[in-house]
């Protein structure tokens, strides 16, 4: 049967983190928007570690933030430990970490959505999609009940013939205790997406107190932690921008009564067990063939591509307030349950460890990304939106990103209007998106602060300043905050120029603050501005020439971004352009000359014969 | 469309020796570089007679250049053409010198690139402007590639590989702040640093070479006048080249000829001989002399063996060493005279350039001397062009800045920014390093992930 109530505007296909941002950020425009999740208690599970942030990922968070996303505030609020890494590399590659309260964090996010205006949800399992004139209009359900929506977002994670590995022992799945979806690979396949296999995995999860903290290393919250939402922009009386009045959620005062995590280290014990039973583990004896992460191995991998390396750092890691589960983070292994345990035990501390969870591998379907356009729709099915694992990428945070921007372009293309596109240059989101649909991956992709060529203008304190306009443009955020965003940039504006002219002993305040680093005596009313404006003018003016020449840079980038490349474009019958390159184009499909320029095998000389081509407007069409 | 940053250059004459060499450069910086580099500004199209003198101030050639306002040059851009006379090595120290004040390299078929994107051909020009700029590239290409596949190739590569090395671990510290990595070694990183400071140095050592090998290895035969010159440069040529007579001060300008000494190409040049006591005339030839005395790779120093040994100008004598100058005792055919003594270290030849004795072994010592100038790293001959110094040069500052920011302690955010630069610069010459490979190092090189 057809669900004739209503014909949504989108259909988000999977709860996960980037199907929650998905709906959120369509409802959130206005779009009719309707949620199927094959179980509504598993709204934003955390699958793998019980945390949000970390390097380059804590800046995506606050990206998401910038954008109206709804992770930053939901990690903020069921955050039991605050931790901001790499104080000694530098304000740029600074990043907020968080452990969160598992089941708050879900439980908050659903509510999130059942309060969310415009928003349904529903539990089914999508077991297909509907195609009509090479474009999707719905979904079908294995309750049999259809759904027709203008377009689809697909956020399958881990779940499309899902398929998990624990030694020998096989169980089909996305997550442990959850069921696979066999039948929507073969409804994308059908429709002319190519489809390949990935594999993660995830450690085991132990009792608390059957741990020996005692001999274990704490490792404690900061005193003063960083957190991930813009708080100062959304100005108490609208802290939690979605909620109404007399709304009373799941949470808390973000960064209060932090838990510590605790750290253990495999001994040769540990290393005999792993070597001794390789053979076993699923991963060597050949019954896995997707790919996993290189920088998320499992132990087998650690012990023998490391063999000097006598032992593993190995962190304890508190599920939630309300729990006495532990992830251990750095045991992801395939092996048998019987030598998990073995190897469990061999850890100082764990010796008496009972397993609640045992480590297992998991298989499943991707979507190879470079069928996607810079929107994240897919070349070949107009109005379907893929994000998250399903585009082959790794991380909570890469998913919601991605969510949310094809959340937002579902909308804007059921609207016609143009899709909103961030670039390279203007944040992580922009790097993660452009490798994903440009060059593609081969293994679940992750974010690294070294993938972005612009890093140091990616410092997380400064996301809302850069995002501003896509907010604006795409009415992400509320009016006032808005408003009070645009204030801190004046504010920041007027005391860069300020600090930069003002004359002190031996040239201006900046030349003085770029000599010493680090800052006396500045003017009282300067210090009287909030701590986000003076971080960042502070950043501004001591890393003046390294952001200037960055800014030069991109100028010259942003040239060949605006030279649009029609869509239909045949490139074997261009003259003068190298036939490798005429084929790679033919085959990425360049949106822009920019992009064109990226793919590997493409020379400015190329680049060169398109401009030419493009200004004497004698383009071959097929 | 427009290209509101880049000024290019290149020479816009075919390469090798010609009457006049023409140097182009278009963009939006030419107006301040004419004005930087001639003291003013001509009215556009206005051919203007002018010293050129590089950033340190050192006379390279008097040329004529023409400035062209936009859009009413080829390119539809300001632009300046500068003629120089017609050789090589002129021609490309102007180009290093653009390069040395902001302008980059010209891609393949760049100027005409501009010229249709500015409206200056016609929109039926379109296909051969781009099979000129394929034609141009293909070259490049295969010129590149070639030299590529060579020692500088083998070179490029270990620069590059252990340029990535670097990247990696500083990388690694940076985005694996959690892991359990070896406890950060900045000296240890600053020795690699030092290492490939060396390398891009000794690359570019070469690139002087470079033009030496092509353009011929400038040599000056300088000594008192009447000490015998030009005889010997008649005698070297084979032919009478030069006027000569008993007359001293007889060459009033300098004479230049080219000759092969062994497997060398020579530019060989005769001067004005160097007077203490100079008449006016005399004293503009030798200052003509000391100008060509001063770009000089080799010297002939002609010592008439019958006269003490004379003083030189300090200014040429400073650059006189064992390492580039061989002594030439002429009139060997009369009497030493028993007060000349020959200063210490310098290869010496005795002749006689009126009857040629002596002539053999002065070749054989230039062929000797010339052959110490070959820059060899390993065991192969390298000599990179003006485009590869352009390159090499932004590397050498990039890792001089990230050497520095290492030193004082600064962030190490800022030492990747220098390196990524520097490994950007190299990525020129031997095609672009993507991020990719410093990922794949960094995860081969430690044991990272949980």
């Amino acid at each position: 049967m057809i669900y004739n109530q209503k014909k949504f505007e989108v259909i988000v296909c999977g709860a996960g983190h980037a199907g929650v941002e998905a709906c959120l950020a369509a409802a959130r425009m206005g779009a009719s928007t309707l949620l199927l999740t094959g179980n509504i208690d598993t709204i934003a599970q955390m699958s793998c570690n019980p945390a949000i942030g970390g390097q380059a990922k804590g800046q995506i968070v606050r990206e998401i933030d910038a954008l109206g996303g709804e992770m930053a505030i939901n990690t903020d609020v069921t955050g039991i430990q605050f931790r901001l890494l790499n104080e000694s590399k530098g304000p740029a590659v600074q990043s907020p970490r968080a452990q969160c309260d598992k089941k708050a964090y879900q439980f908050r996010l659903k509510h999130t959505l059942e309060l969310q205006p415009n928003l349904q949800i529903f539990q089914a399992t999508v077991t297909g999609l509907i195609f009509k004139d090479g474009m999707v209009v719905g979904c079908r359900t294995n309750l049999d009940i259809d759904f027709l929506g203008q377009a689809v977002v697909i956020t399958t994670g881990t779940f499309l013939r899902g398929l998990m590995h624990v030694g020998q022992n096989k169980n089909e799945g996305g997550r442990l205790g959850d069921f696979s979806a066999k039948t929507l690979s073969g409804s994308l396949q059908e429709a002319g997406i190519e489809l390949l296999r990935l594999k993660t995995g995830t450690p085991p999860r132990i009792l608390g107190r059957s741990i020996n903290f005692s001999g274990l290393q704490e490792q404690k919250g900061d005193s003063e932690p960083t957190l991930f939402a813009f708080h100062d922009t959304r100005g108490g009386e609208d802290l939690f921008h979605v909620e109404r009045n007399g709304e009373r959620r799941l949470g808390w005062q973000p960064g209060s009564e932090q838990i510590s995590c605790w750290m253990t280290y495999t001994t040769p014990d540990s290393e005999r067990i792993v070597r001794e039973n390789l053979h076993k583990s699923a991963m060597y004896s050949g019954e896995i063939v997707g790919v996993g992460p290189r920088y998320c191995p499992s132990i087998e991998d650690k012990f023998v591509r490391f063999a000097d390396k006598p032992r593993h750092l190995l962190f304890l890691e508190p599920e939630g307030r309300n729990t006495n589960e532990y992830y251990i983070n750095g045991l992801s292994t395939s092996l048998p349950f019987d030598v998990q345990l073995d190897l469990v035990h061999s850890i100082p501390g764990l010796e008496q460890a009972v397993l609640l969870r045992p480590a297992y591998a998991v298989e499943y379907d991707f979507a190879p990304p470079t069928q996607m356009f810079p929107s994240l729709e897919s070349r070949k099915v107009e109005n379907l939106f893929l994000a998250g694992q399903i585009n082959g990428t790794s991380g909570y945070e890469e998913a919601a990103a991605q969510g949310l921007v094809a959340g937002v372009n579902a909308v804007r293309k059921v609207r016609g209007e143009d899709p909103m596109i961030i670039q390279r240059h203007e944040a992580y989101i922009g790097v993660l998106i452009d490798d994903l649909v440009t060059k593609g991956t081969s293994e679940p992709y992750r974010m690294f602060t070294s993938r972005a060529e612009h890093r140091l203008l990616f410092n997380h304190g400064s996301a809302e300043v850069r995002l501003r306009h896509h907010a604006n443009e795409h009415n992400l955020l509320p009016e006032n905050r808005l408003r009070r965003i645009e204030d801190k940039v004046a504010a920041i504006a007027r005391w860069q120029t300020q600090l930069e002219t003002e004359k002190t002993k031996g040239g201006t305040r900046g030349d003085h603050l770029r000599r010493v680093q680090t800052p006396t005596d500045l003017p009282a009313e300067f210090m009287a501005q909030p701590k986000e404006v003076r971080e960042e003018v502070l950043y501004r003016v001591v890393y003046r020439g390294y952001l200037e020449r960055e800014e030069r840079q991109i100028e010259k980038l942003k040239t060949v971004e605006k030279i649009k490349l029609p869509a239909d474009l045949d490139y074997l019958k261009i003259p003068g352009l190298r036939r490798e390159s005429a084929l790679k184009l033919q085959q990425f499909r360049p949106v822009n000359l920019g992009q064109a320029g990226r793919i590997s095998g493409v020379n400015p000389a190329d680049l060169s014969v398109l401009m030419v081509l493009l200004a004497s407007d004698k383009t071959p069409q097929p | 469309m427009s290209f509101p940053t880049d000024t290019i250059a290149a020479l816009a004459t075919p390469t090798g020796t010609s009457a006049i060499a023409v140097v182009r450069a278009s963009g939006p910086h030419v107006s301040a570089l004419v004005t930087e580099i001639f003291g003013e500004k001509p009215p556009p199209r206005h051919a203007q007679h002018a010293d050129y003198r590089d950033a340190s101030g050192a006379l390279v050639d008097d040329v004529l250049f023409t400035f062209f306002s936009a859009p009413n040059s080829f390119t539809g851009e300001d632009t300046v053409e500068i003629s120089c006379h017609g050789n090589p090595f002129i021609a490309q120290k102007i180009l290093e010198d653009l390069f040395a004040r902001g302008c980059r390299p010209a891609d393949a078929g760049e100027f005409s690139k501009r010229a249709f994107l500015n409206g200056r051909m016609d929109l039926s020009q379109a296909e051969a402007v781009m099979d000129l700029i394929h034609a141009r590239s293909e070259r490049a290409l295969a010129a590149a590639n070639q030299q590529l596949r060579g020692a500088l190739g083998r070179q490029m590569q270990s620069l590059i590989s252990q340029l990535v090395n670097v990247l990696a671990i500083i990388e690694a510290y940076i985005d694996f702040p959690d892991e359990d990595l070896p406890a950060e070694n900045r000296q240890s990183v600053l020795d690699q640093l030092k290492e490939l400071q060396t390398g891009t140095a000794r690359l570019l050592a070469t690139s002087h070479y470079g033009a030496m090998l092509r353009d011929g290895i400038k040599t000056v035969i300088l000594g008192e006048p009447n000490a015998g010159k030009s005889s010997l440069l008649n005698r070297l040529v084979g032919r009478e080249r030069a006027l000569v007579s008993a007359e001293p001060g007889t060459t009033r300008d300098y004479l230049e000829e080219r000759i092969l000494v062994g497997p060398h190409a020579l530019r060989l040049i005769d001067t004005a001989g160097l007077n203490p006591t100079p008449s006016s005339l005399e004293k503009r030839g030798m200052d003509k002399t000391m100008e060509q005395a001063a770009e000089a790779d080799l010297f002939l120093w002609v010592l008439d063996a019958t006269r003490p040994l004379p003083a030189l100008p300090s200014s040429t004598a400073g650059r006189l060493s064992s390492t580039n100058t061989i002594i030439v005792l002429n009139k060997s055919d009369l009497s030493a005279a028993p007060g000349l003594s020959v200063p210490t270290g310098y290869r010496s030849a005795a002749v006689s350039a009126l009857t040629g004795v002596g002539l053999e072994k002065l070749r054989a010592l230039v062929a000797r001397l010339a052959d110490s100038f070959q820059v060899n790293i390993g065991e192969e001959l390298i000599a990179i062009n003006a485009r590869h110094a352009y390159s090499l040069d932004q590397a050498r500052q990039c890792l001089e800045c990230a050497s520095a920011k290492l030193s004082e302690r600064s962030s190490t955010e800022l030492v990747a920014s220098d390196l990524r630069g520097a490994l950007d610069a190299l990525g020129q010459i031997s095609g672009k390093v993507d991020n990719e490979q410093v990922l794949d190092r960094l995860f081969a090189t430690f044991c990272i992930g949980k």
